[in-house]
């Protein structure tokens, strides 16, 4: 529309020139928002189609295969599940998925990805006709390409209107803008967060760590990148300089959100990475979705456990949530008789009242009768061992506390023959658990046994023992290493093809193949599935002094 | 543990598809010229005495699954994959359906290459997603045993990423496999399957 405007106002030659640019201006005052209205329209009917697998009339699309009787429909049928949200294609098994955004679908022919002037991606081709819209049109309709060959038999053939295919092939054309903010020739920004309620000692672990790989990281030789668009000049790394902005926020939660938004302005950057929250780090991922940003394994008690739905926040795992998984699961197996009544112990509003909900949840429905002993929030460490007064014998303990109070217990009255704690909140095998209770507590343990990750995790001691940073929590300071060095994996992967929705896609694919994983056994992930690992151990002191933990349980995957 | 042999390419079934024109410089061309050919060979497989967890909860040992006298069909896949495992298990629905009355005759195999995040709960909505039949069972198992169950049918590839569509059919036990790489549709696969039974 705006192309039009100046034919439209060269029309009136008669008006006076004032009369012109005040006219100009009242046109655009008024056309703008109808252009901006209308372009997001179209843009959000191809948004839907592409990553929903909706038409405009609300019905499902479909997709039909060469094979004549399969087809899909709906999500199953969007394009994103193959050419992902990035637009910029996949690899499967043998078969490597297009990028399908306009720069890549429209750009000229070239002999070569060396005389593409393109980022490189895995699934480029450089030498093809380049495509029409009338050519993309046939592709998504009837499979062929813009030479009119046939598509990979994965690539189906859809139904849709014109009007739908103008708005999916714009949307095409619009999905890809180049770098993200946050990237320059020579600098790649990246921010960390600390909310308020975070552990101030275990934030200031994680910032040694992270300030101290980014301070590493940037000594190595440094300058303006050449452009990757040759197999040769492929051989370099997209090497830049690593800035760091810590986003500190302040205040109750409510006002978070706006915090972030106004650091982004302030600071743009490409993704997030790492970071600490306390027990409620919702405003945060909230913010990370909104606003499109990736947010690389922030170290998070409790992240919102519906997350697989999302798509930029990774976890390493689900926290509280997969230790009650966890002591469900042991307690409904291996103590199936003493199950019948539980009690919980938590303070209010931390991350193990969250933990104490979810365990409510998976017994409740199996029988088993649960109930809560709330600590206040300014309940004084001393009071706690008030709390286990009325807690009868034969009553199944589950204390989801920190050190201060698990200290604060007292003796452990003869009574209790199964207590289970979280290992995330305690401590670990550091839990200041007094003596008398440590026979009889099993310990929710979301990690790999101390045996198990010595090699995954004496790197990281190594190197911050070299580094001189003191371990004041030995497993968020290996989990804020883990996730730097999962960034610059990832970001290797990339060349220089910095684009958010991509730096998630790779991640994604190439934390499979990672061999060193800290504190964890393995690492997975996919489009779908936001927590890396999946399970845990549930584990005891093996004696009443020192940290030396057996596993009572296999692996258990909740 | 795995005693394969490779007997005989029987057929190769040529798809009118794939992809765009390729030259010399395209790394993939090769990949996508074989992605154009269901290939099917006759092998030998040994079962590894492993444990399986069923869609239904129960913990299965992998050759009583597999030995109880009906033919079986089987493939691996996993729940959140999006490009491959959809047409597979598709093309197992279509196959299905094709057996009428002979469906309860067959034993269809689908064991998890992501074992961690396939939970038999969610194996079973996987299934009733593609209106698995009684005949058809999901499997998962420990991160360990899946690989091990992915080594003996030679589909391992290091991660759920990188698998490639087989699907294993064996008329009896005892008897071999054969084994189909790449995509079939399901008529095909209904002629396979028919041409593998008959020949008993």
């Amino acid at each position: 529309m705006f192309r039009n405007l100046p034919q439209i106002v060269w029309g009136f030659r008669t008006v006076s020139t004032l009369c012109m640019v005040t006219m100009t201006m009242l046109l655009i005052a008024l056309m703008a928002p109808v252009s901006y209205a209308s372009d997001e329209a179209i843009n959000h009917v191809g948004e839907n189609i592409y990553r929903k697998g909706i038409l405009s009339s609300g019905e499902m699309l479909e997709a039909k295969y060469e094979d004549g009787g399969l087809h899909m429909t709906g999500a199953d049928a969007s394009c994103v599940k193959c050419h992902q949200h990035s637009g910029l294609g996949s690899k499967e098994g043998r078969i490597s998925i297009p990028p399908i955004t306009g720069r890549y679908l429209f750009h000229p022919r070239a002999s070569s990805n060396g005389y593409l002037d393109l980022p490189y991606v895995e699934g480029i081709r450089p030498d093809h006709e380049p495509y029409t819209d009338a050519t993309l049109a046939r592709a998504i309709r009837e499979g062929l390409n813009s030479e009119g060959k046939p598509l990979n038999y994965l690539m189906p053939q859809y139904s849709m209107n014109d009007a739908d295919m103008a708005a999916l092939i714009d949307y095409l054309k619009r999905l890809d803008h180049g770098k993200s903010p946050g990237v320059t020739d020579t600098v790649l920004h990246f921010a960390t967060i600390i909310t308020p309620d975070a552990d101030p000692v275990k934030a200031g672990g994680m910032l040694d760590v992270i300030t101290n790989y980014f301070a590493v990281k940037n000594t190595f030789p440094i300058g303006a990148t050449p452009a990757l668009r040759s197999t040769r000049k492929m051989m370099f790394m997209a090497n830049r300089h690593w800035q760091l902005h810590v986003w500190r926020l302040s205040g109750p939660a409510a006002g978070w959100q706006k915090q972030l938004e106004q650091h982004l302005v302030e600071e743009p950057v490409m993704a997030v990475v790492s970071g600490i929250g306390g027990a409620n780090w919702a405003p945060v991922h909230a913010f990370c979705e909104q606003a499109a940003i990736p947010c690389l394994f922030p170290n998070v008690e409790a992240p919102p456990a519906d997350a697989d739905q999302d798509f930029y926040s990774l976890y390493f795992t689900k926290g509280v949530f997969l230790e009650a998984g966890l002591i469900a699961n042991n307690l409904l197996k291996q103590d199936s008789e003493k199950a019948s009544q539980v009690v919980q112990i938590y303070r209010a509003g931390d991350s193990g009242e969250q933990g104490a909900r979810a365990l409510t949840a998976l017994l409740a429905p199996r029988g088993v009768t649960v109930r809560d002993s709330v600590l206040t929030k300014d309940m004084s460490a001393s009071d706690v061992a008030k709390a286990l007064r009325d807690v009868a014998a034969g009553e199944v303990l589950v204390l989801w506390l920190r050190p201060a109070d698990l200290a604060s217990l007292g003796n452990a009255p003869d009574a209790f023959s199964t207590v289970y704690m979280s290992g995330l909140l305690g401590g670990l095998e550091r839990t200041p658990l007094q003596s008398s209770w440590r026979k009889h507590t099993q310990l929710a343990y979301p990690f790999d046994l101390p045996e198990h990750r010595r090699v995954g995790v004496d790197f990281a001691r190594g190197w911050f023992s070299i580094r001189r940073i003191p371990v004041v929590d030995e497993q968020v300071q290996a989990d804020t290493y883990l996730a730097c060095g999962l960034l610059a994996e990832a970001l290797s992967h990339m060349a220089d093809t910095f684009v958010r929705d991509y730096l998630v896609e790779r991640m994604q694919t190439m934390i499979e193949h990672r061999i060193v994983t800290g504190y964890y056994p393995r690492l997975t992930l996919a489009s779908g599935q936001r927590f890396a690992s999946k399970g845990g151990y549930i584990v005891q002191f093996s004696s009443d002094k020192g940290r030396n933990i057996v596993p009572t349980s296999e692996w258990i995957r909740p | 543990m795995i005693n394969r042999q490779c007997v005989l390419i029987t057929i190769v079934y040529l798809f009118a598809m794939t992809a765009y024109a390729h030259n010399g410089e395209d790394e993939h061309a090769n990949h996508h010229e074989m992605q154009q050919k269901a290939t099917l060979t006759t092998v030998d497989y040994t079962l590894p005495r492993i444990k399986l967890v069923r869609d239904d909860g129960k913990t299965v040992s992998l050759p009583d699954e597999l030995n109880d006298g009906r033919p079986v069909i089987l493939n691996f896949i996993y729940t959140t994959c999006k490009a491959v495992c959809p047409i597979s298990s598709q093309t197992f629905s279509k196959f299905q359906s094709k057996l009428g009355d002979d469906v309860k005759k067959v034993h269809m195999v689908s064991i998890s290459i992501d074992p961690e995040q396939d939970t038999p709960e969610r194996l079973a909505d996987y299934a009733r997603k593609f209106k698995a039949g009684q005949q058809w069972q999901h499997y998962t198992a420990t991160a360990e045993v899946s690989v091990i169950a992915q080594r003996a049918f030679d589909v391992y590839h290091g991660d759920k990423m990188s698998h490639t569509p087989v699907v294993l059919l064996r008329a009896a036990p005892s008897k071999p496999w054969l084994r189909i790489d790449g995509f079939i549709s399901a008529d095909d696969l209904y002629q396979e399957y028919k041409t593998l039974i008959s020949a008993q």
